[in-house]
C-alpha cells in the first residue's frame, strides 16, 4: 500500500516538477516553478548526461540517509534528483538540450517515471533498516533538528535581517519578539518584519500593500496570542 | 511541437502546480500515516512532528504561512515560483499543519483526500499568481524580502550537518567516531556533509548493537 501511495506521489511530483524545471528556461514569457539554484544546477552540466546522472546521484545519497533515518526525503528529491534524472535520461536519445531538456511536454512524460521510481526506491529502502539502527538515528537527529528550530532559526534570521538595515531590522526584532513571546519561536515574525521593512525601506515610505501586510501581521499574532490564552496570563 | 506550446502555455501552469500539490500533501499524508515520505527538509519536518506530538502547531503553521504569503507574491514577479518555500514547506507543512490544529485530522490521515486537497490549493494558488501576472501592480511588495530569506534560508541549511556530528557525539562513543569519519569522508569527496554524519552514525551505532 505504501509503496503504491510513493509510485502516485512521485509519478504525479515527478512530472509537474520537471515540466515547471523545463519552463524555467523560457521565463520571462513563461511563469515557471522550480528554483533559481535548480536552473544553475542544470545549467552548470548542461548537456553532459553523465554530469545529471552523477549530480543527482549525490543528492539521492542524501535523500536515502535521511529517509531511512527520519522519514524525511528532504526538498532535494524535487529540487535536484527528479530534474537532473529526467534531463539526463532525455540527453541518452538526443543531445540537443533545447529538444530535451527546454521541452516541458517531454520533461513532464519522463519526470513522472523517473519520479515514481525515486520515490518507491526511496520509501522501500527505508524499509529495509532494522527498527534499533533506524531508532538511533532518530534519537541522534531529534535533538540536533530541535536546535535547528529553536534557537539556530529565529537567529540566522534575525541576523540576515538585521544586516538589511535598520528599518528591516527593527521590524524584525519587534514582530520577531512578539512572536516568541506569543508561540515560543521567534522565526515567523522576523519573516514578516523582513517582508515588510524591506517594503518599507525599498518604497520609501509605505504603500497600500505594504499597509495590508502589516494588518495581516497584526491580525494573526493577536488571533493566535487570544487561542493560546496569552491574554489571560498577562491580566486581561 | 504542438504540445510543447501547450505545455508552455499560461493555462496550463495552474495544472502544474495543482499536480505538484497534490504529490507534496500525500506525501505528507504519508508521513503522518506510516513516518515516511515528507517531501522536506528533515528540520522543517520536525516542526510539524513536533506539532503532532504536543498539538501546538503554532510555529510550524506560522513559520510556513509566512514563506507560502512572500513566494507566492514574489512568483509572478520575477517568473518563477519557488517551489521549496511556497509549495513545499507552505503548502506541504504550513496548511496540513493550520489543518490539523484545526481538527481536521481526517482530511489527511485518507490518502487519496489529501492527494484530492493538494490538488485543490495547488490549482488555486496556480490561478492566483496568473492572475496576479496578468495585472501586474506597479507597487507591490519588494522582492528584496524575500531575497534576504532566501539567503538565511540557505545559510540555515548549513547548520543541520554541524549539529548532528555534536548530537551523534552526545549520543555515544561509536556513533561519534561514525559521524566524525562519514562526514569527514564526504567532505573529501566534496558531498554534503548530512549524509555521511547520518549514514556513519548509523552504521557504527549499528555495529555497537549486533556486536
Amino acid at each position: 500500500m505504501l509503496i503504491l501511495y510513493a509510485i502516485i506521489v512521485g509519478f504525479i511530483g515527478g512530472a509537474a516538477v520537471s515540466a515547471g524545471a523545463a519552463r524555467m528556461y523560457h521565463i520571462p514569457q513563461t511563469q515557471a516553478m522550480g528554483a533559481f539554484r535548480t536552473l544553475g544546477e542544470l545549467n552548470a552540466c548542461q548537456g553532459d548526461k553523465i554530469s545529471h546522472f552523477s549530480f543527482g546521484f549525490g543528492f539521492l545519497l542524501n535523500s536515502a540517509a535521511a529517509a531511512v533515518s527520519t522519514g524525511a526525503l528532504t526538498q532535494d528529491v524535487l529540487h535536484r534528483v527528479i530534474p537532473n534524472f529526467s534531463a539526463g535520461i532525455l540527453l541518452f536519445k538526443n543531445k540537443s538540450v533545447e529538444e530535451t531538456l527546454h521541452n516541458p511536454y517531454k520533461m513532464f512524460i519522463v519526470g513522472g517515471f523517473v519520479g515514481a521510481i525515486v520515490m518507491a526506491f526511496l520509501v522501500s529502502l527505508s524499509r529495509l533498516v532494522p527498527t534499533e539502527v533506524a531508532l538511533i538515528a532518530k534519537e541522534i537527529l531529534t535533538p540536533a533538528a530541535n536546535l535547528m528550530i529553536n534557537p539556530v532559526m529565529p537567529i540566522v534570521f534575525l541576523l540576515a535581517a538585521l544586516d538589511a538595515g535598520k528599518i528591516t531590522g527593527t521590524w524584525a526584532v519587534i514582530l520577531g519578539g512578539l512572536a516568541h513571546i506569543i508561540m515560543g519561536n521567534g522565526t515567523p515574525g522576523i519573516i514578516l518584519g523582513i517582508l515588510i521593512g524591506q517594503s518599507i525601506q525599498d518604497n520609501k515610505g509605505l504603500n497600500k500593500t505594504t499597509v495590508i501586510m502589516i494588518g495581516i501581521s497584526v491580525i494573526l499574532l493577536v488571533s493566535i496570542a487570544y487561542f493560546r490564552g496569552i491574554f489571560s496570563k498577562i491580566g486581561f | 511541437m504542438q504540445k510543447q506550446t501547450l505545455f508552455l502555455s499560461n493555462w496550463i501552469f495552474p495544472v502544474l502546480v495543482g499536480l505538484l500539490c497534490a504529490a507534496i500533501v500525500g506525501a505528507t499524508s504519508m508521513y503522518i500515516n506510516f513516518n515516511i515520505g515528507a517531501l522536506n527538509e528533515i528540520f522543517i519536518v520536525q516542526l510539524l512532528d513536533a506539532g503532532l506530538k504536543t498539538g501546538d502547531y503554532a510555529a510550524a503553521a506560522g513559520f510556513a504561512a509566512g514563506f507560502l504569503i512572500a513566494r507566492v507574491l514574489e512568483g509572478p514577479l520575477v517568473g518563477l515560483l519557488d517551489i521549496g518555500g511556497a509549495l513545499m514547506t507552505g503548502v506541504g507543512i504550513g496548511i496540513p499543519a493550520i489543518l490539523l490544529a484545526s481538527g481536521y485530522m481526517f482530511l489527511l490521515q485518507d490518502f487519496y483526500i489529501s492527494v484530492g486537497l493538494g490538488l485543490l490549493i495547488g490549482l488555486l494558488i496556480g490561478l492566483i499568481i496568473i492572475v496576479i501576472r496578468k495585472v501586474i501592480p506597479e507597487e507591490g511588495l519588494s522582492t528584496s524580502g524575500t531575497d534576504i530569506m532566501m539567503g538565511a534560508g540557505n545559510a540555515l541549511g548549513r547548520f543541520l550537518g554541524p549539529l548532528i556530528i555534536l548530537s551523534a557525539i552526545n549520543y555515544g562513543m561509536l556513533t561519534g567516531l561514525g559521524a566524525i569519519l562519514g562526514a569527514g569522508l564526504f567532505v573529501y569527496f566534496k558531498k554534503s556533509i548530512i549524509g555521511g554524519t547520518i549514514l556513519g552514525a548509523m552504521i557504527f551505532g549499528a555495529i555497537g548493537i549486533y556486536i
